[in-house]
């Protein structure tokens, strides 16, 4: 059961938000799970002499979309997002180790299809100082 | 760093032919670009879900994060990852739940390219996109996710 009344949303509402630190530990555990060891992630001493970055690594720009997936399951109330909601975003600007970054929907069409009832949302991932990392729209199915 | 990634849950299969090995004219809809298994063990799952706070801990499902997890080594292994080419945007759709103990397949094509005129500081250019499918199904062929990532290809690509 969805954990927001898809009657009682309305257009320009601003949903709930998931928010994520992240850490060198954290990209370097990631590239654990994944297996994906670009040197842009994981190789800090390298990347202090490269000024692609400012000498920075960075995370992997699957990390920077955690937060909106986790919120789109938190307003569901699933552990994963269900059948037939869509995200299409576009990566924007870099998270690096010590930002922390955030999910924003805000609704902007509510429609039905069918049986379902679906929010359409713009999306972005802000992080910390404000800055969008990512930028996009989410259909998110509600029950 | 030590890599710890443990290899024994991913396979990888597809042509001998990679998508470096083409030029941009090449690069035709439907193209082939292989792909591979992934195994979601608990283990697997709990650290994921440790690592980035998610609720989902010791549930038979897994947590949503890890829609890349089945796909990014599969996609360093089939050269997807071309060198110099910028990771531009996702479009995801969300079928079944993945869950502890499935075996993932992942296969990925090449969806789309375009190029974009840009013009800037009187300067012409061309840049040139290509979109790359890769579809997760479980073992017994349901869809899981789909997900068309974007990339925007080095300057240099012919």
């Amino acid at each position: 059961m969805s954990m927001i009344d898809f009657n009682k949303v309305n257009v320009g509402d601003v949903l709930p938000s998931k928010s994520l630190a992240v850490t060198q530990e954290l990209i370097n555990a990631y590239a654990d799970l994944s297996g994906d060891y670009n040197s842009i992630h994981v190789d800090v001493e390298g990347m202090k002499n490269n000024p692609m970055f400012g000498g920075s690594t960075i995370a992997h720009g699957t990390i920077n979309v955690e937060p909106v997936l986790q919120a789109i399951c938190a307003i569901q109330g699933t552990l994963w997002p269900l059948e037939g909601t869509k995200i299409d975003l576009q990566f924007r600007a870099p998270v690096k180790p010590g930002y922390v970054i955030s999910s924003e929907l805000t609704v902007k069409e509510k429609k039905t299809e069918g049986s379902k009832k679906i929010l359409v949302c713009d999306m972005k991932i802000k992080n910390k100082d404000g800055g969008d990392c990512v930028l996009g729209s989410a259909e998110i199915v509600v029950t | 760093m030590e890599q710890r990634f443990n290899t024994s849950l991913v396979t990888s299969f597809g042509p001998s032919q990679m998508l470096p090995d083409l030029k941009f004219a090449e690069m035709t809809p439907g193209w082939d670009c292989g792909g591979g298994t992934y195994k979601i063990t608990k283990e697997e799952v709990e650290k994921f879900s440790q690592l980035m706070g998610d609720s989902n801990k010791g549930d038979v499902n897994v947590p949503v994060g890890m829609i890349y997890i089945f796909g990014l080594r599969i996609c360093w292994d089939r050269k997807v990852f071309i060198d110099g080419a910028v990771r531009a945007g996702d479009k995801i759709v969300f079928y079944k739940p993945a869950k502890i103990g499935d075996t993932i397949t992942t296969k990925l094509s090449i969806a789309d390219k375009k190029e974009v005129r840009k013009e800037k500081d009187g300067k012409v250019r061309i840049n040139k996109f290509l979109y790359v499918d890769m579809k997760a199904t479980n073992q017994n062929n349901e869809k899981i996710v789909d997900i068309q990532m974007s990339f925007l290809l080095p300057a240099t690509m012919q």
